[in-house]
């Protein structure tokens, strides 16, 4: 068996020392420390971001606030604005129909007065028209030569019974 | 794995012949021989791979790492979360010494696997000396730490009084026997995975026709379980370094 055959045991030892010291100090020296180096600086580069995305967070946070605020402050504003002009649209429409109504009334009431007065008048020209008519008829039937009252008196008669 | 071309021809190749150590370079000092060997061989290119592999894939810069440095950042993890849970925050000081080890006997196994690579802990000698310096380095840490009241590491608390003269030889033994436990688990590992896959591939070519395809089925399956040997050999032998280590912290 090669391993026990001690012809290369000085040999193997010594380059054994040799390179593995030479590992130790490169790597304890220069490797591990850039190594711990990079770890350590990704460490706090994690670190700050994350507190800086908490303060980013509490920021929004604090804007998210103040928006719900102003909203809240708006819908209030308009909901005041919306019953104020509501009320006023209505107080104003109320008035004007008053208005309206008491034109309308008074615009009736003249009109009726009118209707009434023509009435009259038409009705007053037809019992003259009718008495003139009373007298034509006498007078072409008979030689009856009656007067204005009586014929006046006797259409006033037939109209009572009419009507009645 | 296999070296087997110097000595090859028609003779026949025993699975050990891989584990054979030919100088490339002879010098000597002072009548020793340090011959630069391929065993050296494959020292320095395990050693040029983690340096420059840790060197070159971490850019110092860089918040984002790329793909190479995530691997490197997976190592020093690794190592600094098995010392930190195993001894804690005393463990810190030696995470240099434990990472190197880690890495020197995971490459060190890694590069045994590519064919012809030669495979330096599937020696004795130089598992024995790494684990010889764990043993001393922890042995000196627990006196430093404890003083005289180190010795009391092998005094079980809450056993019978007439059971410690059985016990106290026990744990004497134990704690001597860690660096011979811990450099032949390493070196039995290797040389048996290597002799295994030297025997097979002897099978592949020995067989008759088509049926030597079974032994390379093998061999494949045997690739891969090798990989994994060694990986969880460099990671065992990391995890009882720290063990020592934190014994040395804490007494029983």
């Amino acid at each position: 068996m090669p391993q026990l055959n001690p012809e290369f045991f000085a040999s193997q030892l010594f380059w054994l020392v040799i390179t593995f010291v030479f590992l130790f100090i490169f790597l304890w020296r220069i490797s591990l420390p850039r190594i711990n180096s990079v770890q350590t600086k990704r460490e706090n580069k994690i670190k700050e971001d994350i507190k800086k995305a908490k303060q980013l967070q509490a920021e929004a946070e604090d804007i998210q606030e103040q928006i719900n605020k102003q909203l809240d402050q708006a819908k209030s504003d308009s909901a005041v604005l919306i019953k104020s002009a509501f009320t006023k649209l209505q107080d104003e429409s109320s008035k004007k129909l008053e208005e309206l109504d008491k034109n309308l009334s008074t615009k009736i009431d003249a009109t009726y007065e009118t209707i009434e007065k023509n009435k009259s008048e038409s009705m007053s020209q037809i019992y003259e028209q009718i008495n003139d008519i009373t007298k034509l008829m006498i007078s072409k039937i008979s030689n009856i030569q009656v007067n204005d009252e009586e014929i006046k008196m006797a259409v006033e008669k037939i109209r009572q019974k009419v009507i009645n | 794995m296999a070296s087997s071309g110097e000595h090859s021809g028609h003779e026949k190749h025993s699975p050990l012949d891989q584990f054979e150590i030919n100088p490339l370079v002879n010098f000597e000092v002072g009548g020793v021989n340090l011959a630069f060997t391929n065993s050296s061989v494959s020292m320095v290119i395990t050693v040029l791979f983690i340096t420059l592999f840790l060197t070159l894939t971490v850019n110092p810069r860089s918040i984002v790492p790329s793909r190479m440095q995530l691997i490197s950042e997976l190592c020093y993890n690794f190592i600094a979360q098995l010392l930190n849970d195993t001894v804690g925050d005393q463990g810190k000081r030696y995470f240099p010494f434990v990472f190197s080890i880690f890495m020197f006997v995971l490459i060190g196994n890694m590069v045994g696997m590519i064919p012809y690579q030669f495979t330096f802990t599937s020696h004795i000698i130089v598992t024995f000396a790494l684990a010889t310096v764990v043993f001393i380095g922890v042995t000196i840490l627990g006196f430093v730490n404890h003083g005289i009241r180190f010795f009391t590491f092998f005094y079980i608390p809450g056993v019978p009084f007439y059971m410690h003269p059985l016990l106290i030889p026990i744990e004497v033994i134990s704690y001597l026997s860690r660096p011979i436990s811990l450099s032949v688990r390493l070196f039995a590992n290797m040389l048996a995975g290597h002799t295994l896959l030297k025997v097979f591939a002897g099978f592949v070519v020995s067989m008759p026709f088509f049926t030597g395809v079974l032994p390379l089925t093998f061999i494949v399956a045997l690739t891969g379980l090798e990989i994994l040997i060694a990986f969880l050999q460099a990671y065992v032998f990391a995890i009882l370094t720290c063990l020592y280590i934190n014994d040395a912290y804490h007494l029983h």
